[in-house]
Formats: C-alpha cells, sequence, structure tokens
C-alpha cells in the first residue's frame, strides 16, 4: 500500500486487510473501526494521519498558525469524545471535517471576543492630546469669545477692533470709523458690556444694551 | 502540549466503545411516545364524534400530516445528531409540516363557508396548550438525552426538530379525544403549542448541549 498516510507509519504493522486497500480514504476507516474496539496503534496510526486534514478545515475559518493548533486539538479531544458517535458504515472524512469545522468557529468566536475586549490604547492617547501651547479649558474659551464678538453688532465690533485690538489712539480710531469719539468710547463701552454678559460674567456697567 | 503528545496521551487513554447509531435511540423514543400518547387517549376517551371527523378527508390528511411531522422530525433530529450528516436533513419534516398549516389553513376556510364568519371567532383553550406542552417537554428531554452526544455539534437544530417532534405527536394524539370544532381554534392554539416546544427545544438545546 502506498505510503501516503503520513511519516512513521510504514515502520507500524497494518492489518492484512489494509495492504489490499488502494484507496487510503479505506486505511482510515479500518484504523478507526480498530480504535473504537480498543485498539491504541490503530488509534495513533488515524489521529496522525488525519491531523493535516484537520489543520486543512480549520484554515479555511483560521488564520494564525497557532490558533489553527488550538483548533485542531480542540478536535482530537472532541473526536476522542464522540468516537462512539462514527458510523463505521459512513466515510469517516466527513465525520472528521463536521467536528473540525465546529472546532474552528468556536476558536475564531473566542478569539474574537477576546480582541473585541482590548482596547488598542495608542490611538486613544493621540486623540486626546491637546494642540501645543493651548489646554482644553483655553481653546475652548477662546472660541467662545471669537464666537461673541462676531455676534455683536456691526458697529461695536469695528469700535472694539480699533479700539482695543489695534489700540489705535481714540481720536484716531474715530477718525477711521466715522464715528466721533464719544461714541467711539460709547459703541467700545456696550461692546465690551455685551461681551462679558455673553461670556457669563456680570455687568458692572449697567447701561441698556443695544445697537450703537 | 504538542498534538503529538496529546495523540500518545488520547491512545494511552483508550477504551473500547460500541458505536451507537442515533436512528436506533430514536426509533425507541417514537415507540415510547406513541405509547405515552395512546395512554393518555385510552384515559380520556376517543371523543364522541371522532367516527364523523376522521370520516372527513380534510379531517385524515390533517392528522395524518401531523403524525408524519412527528416521525419524520425525530428521524431528522437523529440525522442531525450524527456529526458530518448534511444539514438538509433538517428539511425532512417540512412537507409535511406544510401540509399540515395548509390542512388547517384549508378547514378555516371550509368552517367560514359553512357558518360564516361566525367561525373566526376565537376562544381560549389552554387545556390544549397545557397538554401540548406539558406531555411534549418531557419528551422534549427525552430524546434530547438519547441524542446528547452527536448533538453537541449542532444542538440548536437537533433540539428544534426534537421539539418539533413531541410536539405534534402530542398534537395529533390530542385531536383524538380533545372536542375542538373550529378550525382556527386548532390551528392557532395548537400550532402555539407545537411552536412553543419548537422553540424551547432551539434555546434549551443551546443552552444544554453545546459543548
Amino acid at each position: 500500500m502506498g505510503m501516503a498516510v503520513g511519516a512513521g507509519l510504514c515502520r507500524m504493522r497494518m492489518p492484512a486487510t489494509v495492504s489490499f486497500m488502494r484507496d487510503e480514504q479505506g486505511a482510515w476507516e479500518v484504523w478507526m473501526v480498530a480504535a473504537q474496539a480498543g485498539d491504541s496503534a490503530a488509534y495513533t496510526a488515524v489521529l496522525r494521519a488525519c491531523v493535516p486534514y484537520l489543520r486543512g478545515v480549520a484554515r479555511r475559518r483560521l488564520r494564525e498558525p497557532a490558533s489553527v493548533e488550538d483548533a485542531v486539538q480542540d478536535t482530537l479531544l472532541t473526536i476522542h469524545r464522540l468516537r462512539h458517535t462514527w458510523d463505521p458504515e459512513r466515510p469517516l472524512r466527513p465525520w472528521l471535517a463536521a467536528i473540525a469545522d465546529r472546532r474552528a468557529i468556536d476558536v475564531a468566536r473566542r478569539e474574537g471576543r477576546r480582541n473585541g475586549r482590548e482596547v488598542e490604547l495608542a490611538p486613544l492617547a493621540e486623540t486626546l492630546a491637546a494642540a501645543p501651547g493651548e489646554d482644553g479649558e483655553a481653546a475652548s474659551a477662546a472660541h467662545q469669545l471669537r464666537v461673541a464678538i462676531a455676534e455683536l453688532p456691526e458697529s461695536q465690533r469695528t469700535a472694539l477692533r480699533l479700539a482695543k485690538l489695534e489700540n489705535l489712539p481714540l481720536a484716531e480710531a474715530a477718525a477711521k470709523s466715522g464715528l466721533s469719539v464719544g461714541a467711539l468710547k460709547v459703541a467700545t463701552h456696550r461692546a465690551m458690556a455685551r461681551l462679558r454678559k455673553r461670556m457669563g460674567a456680570t455687568d458692572r456697567g449697567g447701561g441698556p444694551d443695544g445697537d450703537g | 502540549m504538542g498534538t503529538d503528545d496529546m495523540i500518545a496521551q488520547l491512545a494511552a487513554d483508550l477504551t473500547p466503545v460500541r458505536p451507537v447509531a442515533p436512528w436506533r435511540r430514536t426509533i425507541s423514543w417514537l415507540l415510547l411516545a406513541m405509547a405515552l400518547i395512546a395512554g393518555m387517549v385510552a384515559w380520556h376517551g376517543f371523543r364522541p364524534d371522532l367516527h364523523e371527523r376522521m370520516l372527513m378527508p380534510a379531517e385524515q390528511v390533517q392528522w395524518l400530516a401531523s403524525v408524519i411531522a412527528g416521525v419524520l422530525a425525530a428521524l431528522a433530529a437523529a440525522r442531525m445528531a450524527e456529526p458530518g450528516r448534511s444539514e438538509a436533513w433538517a428539511l425532512l419534516p417540512l412537507p409535511a409540516v406544510i401540509v399540515w398549516l395548509t390542512g388547517m389553513g384549508w378547514g378555516c376556510l371550509a368552517d367560514i363557508a359553512r357558518i360564516g364568519p361566525a367561525a373566526l371567532t376565537l376562544g381560549t383553550s389552554w387545556s390544549c396548550l397545557g397538554f401540548i406542552v406539558g406531555l411534549g417537554v418531557p419528551l422534549l428531554g427525552i430524546l434530547m438525552f438519547l441524542l446528547k452526544d452527536g448533538a453537541s455539534l449542532r444542538p440548536g437544530p437537533v433540539s428544534a426538530l426534537s421539539g418539533l417532534a413531541a410536539a405534534a405527536l402530542c398534537s395529533a394524539g390530542l385531536s383524538l379525544f380533545h372536542h375542538l370544532d373550529a378550525i382556527l381554534m386548532i390551528l392557532v392554539w395548537h400550532g402555539m403549542a407545537v411552536a412553543l416546544v419548537t422553540g424551547i427545544g432551539a434555546v434549551s438545546g443551546r443552552l444544554a448541549l453545546a459543548r
């Protein structure tokens, strides 16, 4: 009989019937029947012979060699537990494949659950890192201020810009904005009051809020 | 532990086993189920109008379909409990179930034709549900126990089919002694009970037998 069934087996004494079998598949069935009857040598032979086949079935569902080997070992244990459920009249491969497939699915599920629980830390840390020179609170306040200024009426915004941001002398700012100095002062004052109110501080200046 | 070491370990642990064909156990279960159900029928006595009802071809077809569905579901469970058998075996009882349901649906229409919309009033029949579930669930448990080893790879389908088998046979038995004329009642109450026992099978199978 051809030595297609794996290394080391040619050293084993095979039952006479096997030598007449051309079909490798028949050899496994004969061994398994003997194993069901308690023959350890035949059991070892059939298990060793079918491990490559079991690996092949597991590889359809698993990629990592470690997982594949995991599944193959689970399969061997299940084969051992369920060896009485194989009907000797039936071919052995489908029975083996069903068990191997089931165990591979179980390994895949176990790993899926494990991976789902592990959190990748690096990307999360990068997400939380603040922009240089700015911590969260300051960034938020600056943003709020920008929004508040944008909401000011046009005249107040201009006044604020000229007087406070560009720091022009009042006379020059008035000339540029087309307002009188007095009007500019009022507009600036109102703008600040509005901003304070908007940003949540109390308004000590009093005076009506309105367009100027 | 390396795979080779494991093989050596298992070989050292080897004891002789006798191969068990699940279908043999299922036949035993069928005989047990029929004996129990026959016992319940004998205890309650046949319904007085059984003779007339069984003369109606629609009744015959429907009743036979439920019996056949039960038997085929049990055999399908046995096949599914053998690792390596095709998943298509699960469909074995399907034609009989379809005949059973359509038979009852047809009977509903006939009832409506006969006595008008009054046929559609649905009363309660908790005793129907109670009998099918009360006898069906223990029978389901027994079949699950008999098939448990092979079933461990496909516990859901094996147990669901076992539930269907148990419930269908109980439903057939119940029809022999229970007074229910309105086919809609049978359709709903037997149908619900069968679905319930099948569902109990599917869920408990996964919980109890998956290994």
